[in-house]
This record gives structure tokens, sequence and C-alpha cells, in this order.
């Protein structure tokens, strides 16, 4: 198994209820995996996972790529900065 | 002064932004034009969805957002080599109306050289690729703010 901690912000940090969450994860688990596991865990997720992005030590990652070991996980809205 | 000594500031911040300091760090003895963009809170829209806002609430993904600053501002200088410096800041928390809230600014020797064009590339880079996001509060409620712009592998 992979321990790997997630960051949510936003409007996904305000449907998941907390900032960071920590998960063991099967070491082949990819990101489209990861969605899916999220969305059954969190029902309040599920809504998003289809519009999320996702980064993987803290670069844009797509849902093919597997998820490396102590991978620190970013799930948020398109930006909106400015 | 070699191009890897130009100064490049980026920055998350949650302090009033100082333009001047700001300037004077991204101005150096060749330096001759500066073009900055500033954007504020603004507290009535009159186009399209017309509101007020109270005020917005700027969030950001701090190491990520200030690295990502920094790829745009490589960026910048791969497409006009004339840049010398380059600021990028945004402020986050609690921001009224009329508050600065961004600004991108980039320096070089004459103003001819795509100094103008740099600083439009750097804003309208920023709100694709670095993640900060806002949530508007109004008088009819408060909604978030979500950009339309999906990252590419390699972005």
């Amino acid at each position: 198994m992979n321990r790997i901690k997630l960051l949510f912000f936003a409007t996904i940090r305000e449907r998941a209820g907390t900032k960071t969450l920590e998960m063991d994860i099967p070491k082949d688990m990819t990101i489209q995996g990861l969605k899916d596991r999220l969305a059954g865990d969190y029902p309040k997720l599920k809504e998003s996972m289809s519009s999320v992005l996702i980064t993987v030590n803290r670069e844009y990652a797509f849902d093919d790529a597997v998820v490396p070991p102590n991978a620190e996980i970013g799930m948020f809205p398109p930006v909106s900065g400015g | 002064m070699r191009p890897s000594n130009f100064p490049t500031i980026c920055s998350i911040t949650e302090d009033e932004t100082d333009l001047n300091e700001l300037l004077a760090r991204i101005t150096l003895a060749s330096t001759g034009a500066a073009a900055i963009f500033t954007g504020m809170v603004r507290g009535v829209t009159t186009q399209g969805d017309a509101h007020e806002t109270e005020y917005l609430e700027y969030e950001a993904y701090i190491p990520m957002a200030e690295a990502k600053m920094k790829q745009v501002a490589d960026e910048i200088r791969a497409k006009w080599t004339s840049i010398e410096g380059i600021a990028i800041v945004q402020r986050i928390g609690r921001l009224y109306p009329k508050t600065p809230t961004v600004l991108i600014a980039c320096t070089a020797a004459h103003r001819g050289t795509g100094v103008f064009e740099a600083a439009r590339y750097g804003i309208d880079r920023l709100k694709e690729i670095v993640p900060i996001w806002k949530k508007e509060v109004s008088p009819d409620g408060q909604f978030w703010v979500e950009g339309d712009y999906i990252p590419k592998p390699g972005e």
C-alpha cells in the first residue's frame, strides 16, 4: 500500500469538510482509481469528481497516471485567481 | 547583466502589496520601461450579470502557486527575451472593493520590446494555471468563482 496525503481547496474543501486527508491506496492505483474511490467513500465529493483538477507533487496530473508513493495530491476546481 | 541574474519575484501574500517597493526591486541600471498590471476588487459590476460585491475571499495552494508563478515568469522570458525584471504577486484573504488583489510587473530597457504584452500574458496565464480561488460575497449570498481552463500535460 502507498500512503498519500490529499489537500482540498475551494469548493472541494468545503464539500469534503476538511482541508487534508491521509489515505492508504494500492500501489498501482491511478488518478482515475483514486477519484472513483473518493466518490465512493465521500458521497458529497461524487459530483465534483468529474470536473476536479488533480495535482501530484504540485504538478497537474491526469487520469491514467499511477499515484506515486508518498504523493501530495491536490484536488480543486478550475482556478480563479487575479 | 546575464539573463539568469535578472530579478524574478513570485509571491502569495496576506499583506498589502507595496507597488513602489516591488518596482524598485525589478528596476536595474539598464531598465527604462515598466508595464504594470494590477487588478482590484470591483464593488459594482455592470457588465453581464450585474451585481454588487461586499468582499472577495481568496485562498491559494501556496507552494504550488508560487512554483506556477515562477513557471509563468519563465514562459515570459522565453517569449520576450528583452524582459529584465518580473514581479508576480497575488494577495489572499478577505479583500474589499477598491483593494488591489494581484500585480504583474515586467521591466525592460525600452517600451517597444514587448513589455506590455509580457505583462498581459502574465495575468492571462496566472488566471489559467496558478492555483488560486476566490469566493464572492454579495448582499444576495456567496458563491465560488470558478475558472474554465483545464491545464494540459506539462503545464
